[in-house]
């Protein structure tokens, strides 16, 4: 549990930094922009057998979100639940590889870029355009899936040091 | 004892998700408002990540500004020479800044203008953290409530306007970039013709082109292509003067009654790591 921990407090702090060094405006987002906090949850999520100790990570780390970054109250914690439950549905459908966190790595920021933009054009007079929004997509993939793959292979690696097979 | 399996009819599955999605819509029309102040529990949280943050990432942002400090030292000796001759012209800019302080303070008094861009301290500050989630287009501030920062302070940095606060912490503020097509916020900008001034609004962003839509402009004025916009101070909130780009384009709405002209914004919005605060001095000290 501490690993999975340290590692979201890393990818937390990634985002940060990288708001910092790279663009992420929404007319010319960077390559290197994505949710590294979503992506490290969805890579984590293999490895909790106790479902219960995954959805309070999930949830604290949704509430530090909307509160440090992004000062909404209770938008993350929707849409972490929401993709929790479509995280599960994947990772019982499909077998637990590399190829595989991928795929449930892009559906994840795909599907919190599409819920934010739907809610946010909805309530708050923005007027965003679907073409901003395929834009913030296909820009998030390939930092998405480099981190997915880095990480997959550290905590692999670590949880296998430790001879950890699951969170329990 | 017998249990009856009872099977949920898909109709009120259905009727469920709508109800679920219509209070959820109905929390976030609330929430999500870009007025709402953020409680104290809010606050304080944010402030206590904020500065842990803060911390753990000071050595990264230290190594960061070596670099950029590296880099800057090639240009040293350019600066060096161009900044000497500057010195010898301080004490007439100083002389011609007093005169004009003064012919500004008739102007107010003549025209009935309770506030100047002169009128205004400056408060600098650096840019915590940018637009993260994307779609809120803020930036986050190391100066709060604390600093004396308020809600609608406007925000500036050396290229022109940036946007104003919108929610404050005890040490952290956050600010809304101009960059944002939000119908409810409109700028009231004047170009300047180089004749006289035009006064007009910022209808809205183009985010695929970067540009900004400013209406309100009769189309018998005379605009040209390249002249500066600046904030015009009828509103309340941007105090006149503040430089936010010069004209790109300039097209007739669908009447041929108005101007409909693009503007590119002088800041870079992508490259933003310190900002200013104007914050309106106190007339009664």
């Amino acid at each position: 549990m501490i690993i999975a921990i340290i590692s979201v407090i890393i990818s937390f702090l990634l985002d940060n930094f990288l708001s910092n060094i790279t663009s992420y405006s929404l007319n010319s987002p960077s390559l290197f922009s994505t949710i590294y906090t979503l992506v490290i949850l969805v890579v984590l999520f293999p490895y909790f057998n106790n479902q219960k100790k995954y959805i309070i990570l999930s949830l604290i780390t949704a509430i530090f979100f909307d509160i440090a970054y992004t000062s909404t109250f209770l938008l993350n914690i929707v849409i972490f639940t929401i993709i929790y439950f479509i995280v599960k549905k994947l990772n019982f459908i499909l077998p637990n590889n590399l190829l595989m966190a991928n795929i449930t790595s892009l559906v994840s920021i795909f599907l919190y870029h599409i819920i934010t933009f739907v809610i946010l054009n909805i309530v708050n007079y923005n007027d965003y355009t679907i073409i901003l929004l395929v834009n913030i997509l296909l820009h998030s993939i390939l930092a998405t899936v480099i981190y997915t793959t880095v990480m997959y292979f550290i905590l692999e690696k670590i949880y296998n040091i430790f001879n950890i097979k699951q969170i329990k | 004892m017998k249990i009856r399996n009872k099977k949920i009819s898909p109709r009120y599955i259905i009727l469920t998700i709508v109800i679920l999605l219509v209070i959820i819509l109905i929390i976030f029309s609330k929430t999500l408002k870009e007025d709402r102040k953020l409680n104290t529990v809010e606050s304080l949280l944010k402030d206590a990540v904020t500065f842990g943050e803060k911390i753990i990432l000071t050595p990264f942002n230290y190594i960061g500004s070596l670099v950029d400090d590296f880099n800057n030292l090639k240009d040293v000796r350019k600066e060096n020479d161009s900044l000497k001759n500057n010195i010898d012209r301080i004490e007439a800019i100083e002389t011609e800044n007093i005169e004009l302080r003064r012919e500004i303070e008739a102007l107010k008094e003549e025209l009935d203008i309770d506030f100047v861009l002169t009128d205004y301290e400056k408060l600098n500050a650096t840019v915590l953290s940018r637009n993260i989630g994307y779609w809120y287009n803020t930036l986050t501030i190391d100066k709060g409530t604390y600093n004396g920062v308020e809600k609608d302070m406007v925000v500036v940095n050396s290229t022109g306007l940036i946007g104003k606060v919108i929610k404050t912490t005890t040490f952290t503020a956050d600010v809304r970039l101009i960059t944002t097509s939000d119908t409810n916020n409109k700028i009231s900008v004047s170009i300047s013709n180089g004749e006289n001034k035009l006064n007009g609004l910022i209808k809205s962003y183009s985010y695929e082109e970067n540009k900004l839509e400013v209406e309100g402009i009769s189309n018998t004025e005379k605009v040209n292509i390249g002249d500066k916009v600046y904030t015009s101070g009828l509103g309340g909130v941007f105090p006149s003067g503040i430089l936010i780009g010069s004209v790109d384009s300039i097209t007739t709405d669908e009447y041929d009654l108005a101007k409909l002209i693009k503007v590119t914004p002088s800041a870079d919005f992508d490259d933003i790591n310190y900002v200013t605060i104007l914050k309106r001095k106190d007339k009664t000290k």
